[in-house]
């Protein structure tokens, strides 16, 4: 016997996913997109920047993808993805009218509330700068409420920037600090050639070491020779937050495989301060 | 609760009756493939009478017993947890209609399960599992179903020399006192084959009502206590405890780990085994229209490269770090999670490792620990 | 320009500024202010390497040109950081190009004299080549991170 049920707020099974609709799509990368999703049932998903939702393809898998925006209206998701698997293959496909399927919200969010009356660093890595944007949109919301607004932003090269038009936009803005970086410039570029690490140094004079929080984002070794250099200039590891990224499957604490150590980054990630990582951060594949 | 209960033979066979006519499945040993697991069983013929085993690191074997004990055995390849945490499960159905996908739940008639012959072991691997499926901040709505309706017969373990086993390093046995339905402790005399009957609630109470049953003599009492001493006075194993999540966490990059990895096969046997181990994976299926879609668990096992797979790389790669991974979690990091050891004392991942990996002596050596062996061997 | 503005600029560059005066009016004297327009090359490969430069203000491209492709940029130097140890191994000629991207100031040291000086004060001298070994091995790590390509879609082995 089968019960057939769209999953609303009363089945509270954490394993269904609600239906939701894709409204647009912009393409920013030769590999990546991000997609704007509204959701098919009266189910209102309300994600803080850092958490993420389980994405699911029908019939093809689902997987887990940080909040890269903010929603425009309440209970929209706004999701930048990357084309490195069959899930996501098919979700870069996805266009305005498709319907997938949505778990979440899931994990802890960015520290916003403890960087209030601070200077905020953003360090963002590639694909890195996606869950990192939401925080950013968060923190320009109300901007008033922190001191210095510090974002580097490293990417393999010009044709792999994220988010142009907010780029250009931030550039311009005098209550910002941005810097960008690129790994292989092209003929056209004309800006910093480097690794993210470097801007740090170019920034000390920006931001009080004591009276700063740090969000980093990005490949683990960046992310690692950014803590590094973070260190160098004071900042405390209580202060330094990373997003990690692991095979997550149920996302609720139950698969076990995204475990490190005694963490389960679905639950007690994805966003850790280094502080809690700092015991395990030089024993390789553990 | 009631004093203590005495059952013959035949009452053990009204005991299942009974069980059946409340509507429970009952599962208990039977001797099948080889080896004694855990199956449903009909009636009374169905249990092992007169079996036992021998179990030592990578070696099980049954054997006829020169008595007709039903339960004189240490436990065997399966445990509660395939009945609990069973694989694989339908998570949910979806149909596709034009360009709309409608989501069904899979509705099974939920099992009424009756567990006769829990080892103490495994009535505390139970309790594990409850803290990590059960009381955790997301309740698997399959496991409570089942954990719920639960009928739970103790057998306290006796009248065996348990090789591989050490419940009493782990404080999990070999006597349960509290957790069960129903208790029985074995006496095999060969005119009295009998079971002294704890009463642990009142759904137990209830039932021993049903099947004929006497008080228990004093002398009953004694023989029970003694059966179960003795097993306690001859574990196999021994694991100290006192300390070793620290220790085990200190050393990890002990060069011992290079020494085990040397043997492991990473074959995942001690994760199938394993009473306690709930990892498991999710993955989508579709017919071959592409109109249904289901979503499956199964139980997964943290020993293949693919356990780890992020963005198609595994981050565990080397056996080395997987064995970690499986130790660390076991015997360290489980009770930062959930506040208990993930390990029981069961001594299964000892039996069925096919090179005989035994994890007393790994842990004792990766933290410097004297490892000693108690009792008979 | 008059030594007195090299010796304001060495008193705040972070290569230098914390060198005693009686150092940096050392370094002063073998050095000099230039300025460079956007697009005009700072040394260029091939050619002999007689200067050494501390990066005031600006950013500088270190490229290499590739027949049938242009230059290609490896790395850019900003302001605060330096260009150039190739002349620290006499004679020895420039490896790669070094470009202003933006208008550059840099304080330019001529290497055969701060050869001379670091022999004649040992002292200053290992002083000078810790900091260039910081210098050179900052770009080493950068070079090595960009090697790895880490931002890059994610490989078969």
């Amino acid at each position: 016997m089968v019960k057939p049920a769209i999953a609303t707020p009363a089945a509270t099974n954490p394993f269904f996913p609600l239906p939701f609709l894709v409204i647009s799509r912009r393409r920013e990368t030769r590999d990546t997109v991000t997609l704007r999703l509204r959701p098919l049932s009266d189910v209102r998903l309300i994600a803080q920047p850092g958490q993420f939702m389980m994405l699911s393809v029908y019939g093809v898998g689902e997987v887990p993808i940080s909040v890269s925006g903010l929603p425009r209206r309440p209970g929209e998701l706004e999701h930048t993805i990357r084309a490195v698997g069959s899930v996501t293959r098919h979700l870069v496909a996805l266009h305005p009218g498709d319907q997938i399927g949505v778990r979440g919200p899931f994990g802890t969010s960015w520290p916003l509330q403890l960087a209030h009356g601070q200077d905020v660093l953003l360090v963002a890595g590639g694909l890195g700068f996606a869950p990192l944007r939401s925080a950013l949109l968060a923190i320009l919301r109300e901007r008033w409420r922190y001191r210095q607004v510090i974002v580097l932003y490293g990417a393999r090269s010009p044709a792999d920037l994220l988010y142009r038009r907010d780029l250009s936009r931030w550039l311009q803005r005098p209550d910002l600090v941005l810097r960008i970086t690129v790994d292989h410039p092209d003929q056209y570029w004309r800006g910093q050639v480097g690794v993210v690490p470097n801007l740090i140094r170019q920034m000390a004079a920006f931001f009080e070491p004591a009276n700063t929080v740090a969000m980093i984002c990005g490949p683990e070794i960046m992310m690692r020779f950014t803590i590094r250099e973070l260190q160098k200039h004071g900042i405390p590891d209580e202060r330094i937050f990373l997003s990690l990224e692991r095979n997550m499957q149920c996302a609720i604490g139950l698969c076990g495989h995204c475990q490190l150590g005694p963490f389960f980054l679905c639950k007690d990630g994805p966003v850790l301060p280094y502080s809690r990582l700092a015991p395990f951060s030089e024993i390789r594949e553990f | 609760m009631a004093s203590p209960a005495v059952i013959d033979v035949n009452g053990l066979a009204a005991l299942i009756a009974a069980l059946q006519q409340e509507g429970y499945r009952v599962i208990g040993p039977i001797r099948r493939d080889g080896a004694i697991i855990y199956d449903e069983i009909s009636q009374l013929n169905d249990l092992p009478f007169g079996w036992g085993d021998e179990q030592e690191a990578g070696m099980y074997r049954v054997r006829r017993r020169e008595d007709n004990a039903v339960f004189g055995y240490a436990v065997g390849p399966h445990s509660w947890k395939r009945f609990l945490h069973p694989s694989p499960v339908v998570l949910w159905r979806a149909r596709r209609r034009g360009n709309e996908w409608m989501i069904e739940e899979p509705v099974e008639d939920s099992p009424r399960l009756a567990f006769l012959g829990v080892r103490s072991c495994d009535l505390h691997a139970i309790g594990v599992l409850d803290r990590v499926l059960h009381h955790g901040s997301y309740i698997d709505p399959i496991y409570a179903e089942r954990r719920e309706s639960a009928f739970v017969i103790v057998v306290q373990c006796a009248h065996f020399t348990p090789r591989t086993c050490f419940c009493t390093s782990m404080g999990t046995g070999p006597k349960a006192t509290q957790g069960f339905d129903l208790a029985l402790t074995e006496l095999v005399e060969p005119d009295a084959h009998r079971f002294v009957v704890e009463v642990g609630s009142a759904r137990g109470a209830a039932i021993l009502q049903q099947i004929p049953h006497r008080p228990a003599e004093p002398t009953d009492v004694t023989a029970a206590e003694h059966a179960i001493a003795q097993t306690a006075a001859s574990m196999g194993r021994q694991l100290q405890t006192a300390g070793l999540p620290a220790a085990l966490l200190a050393n990890l990059e002990h060069p011992h780990w290079d020494k085990i990895a040397q043997r492991c096969l990473a074959c995942g046997n001690c994760t199938m085994v394993c009473p306690t181990c709930f990892c498991f994976s999710v993955e989508d299926r579709h017919d071959l229209t592409g109109t249904v879609t289901e979503r499956i668990r199964r139980l997964d096992v943290c020993f293949t490269t693919s356990f780890t797979y992020t963005a198609g790389k595994p981050l565990r790669q080397s056996i080395r770090s997987r064995y970690r991974q499986w130790l660390t979690h076991k015997l360290a990091t489980w009770v930062e999670q959930f506040g208990t050891f993930g390990c029981v004392g069961c001594g299964r991942c000892i039996t069925w490792c096919p090179v005989g990996i035994d994890l007393t002596i790994e842990a004792a050596a990766i933290t410097g620990r004297e490892q000693t062996t108690e009792g008979v061997v | 320009m008059s030594d007195r503005s090299v010796l304001e600029l060495l008193a705040t560059h972070p290569f230098t500024a914390d060198l005693s005066e009686e150092q940096q009016a050392q370094l002063a004297a073998c050095a000099r202010i230039a300025h460079f327009e956007p697009d005009e090359y700072l040394l260029r490969e091939g050619q002999p390497a007689t200067a050494f430069y501390l990066i005031v203000s600006g950013l500088v491209s270190i490229e290499v040109f590739v027949p049938g492709h242009g230059p290609r940029p490896l790395q850019t130097v900003e302001g605060g950081s330096a260009v150039g140890w190739s002349w620290m191994l006499a004679p020895s000629r420039w490896e790669f190009d070094a470009r202003a991207l933006e208008r550059t100031t840099a304080v330019v040291f001529d290497a055969e004299r701060l050869r001379a000086l670091f022999l004649e004060d040992c002292c200053l001298g290992l002083r000078l080549v810790q900091r260039l070994l910081f210098i050179i091995t900052e770009r080493l790590r950068a070079a090595r991170l960009q090697l790895l390509d880490l931002y890059g879609p994610p490989r078969e082995r």
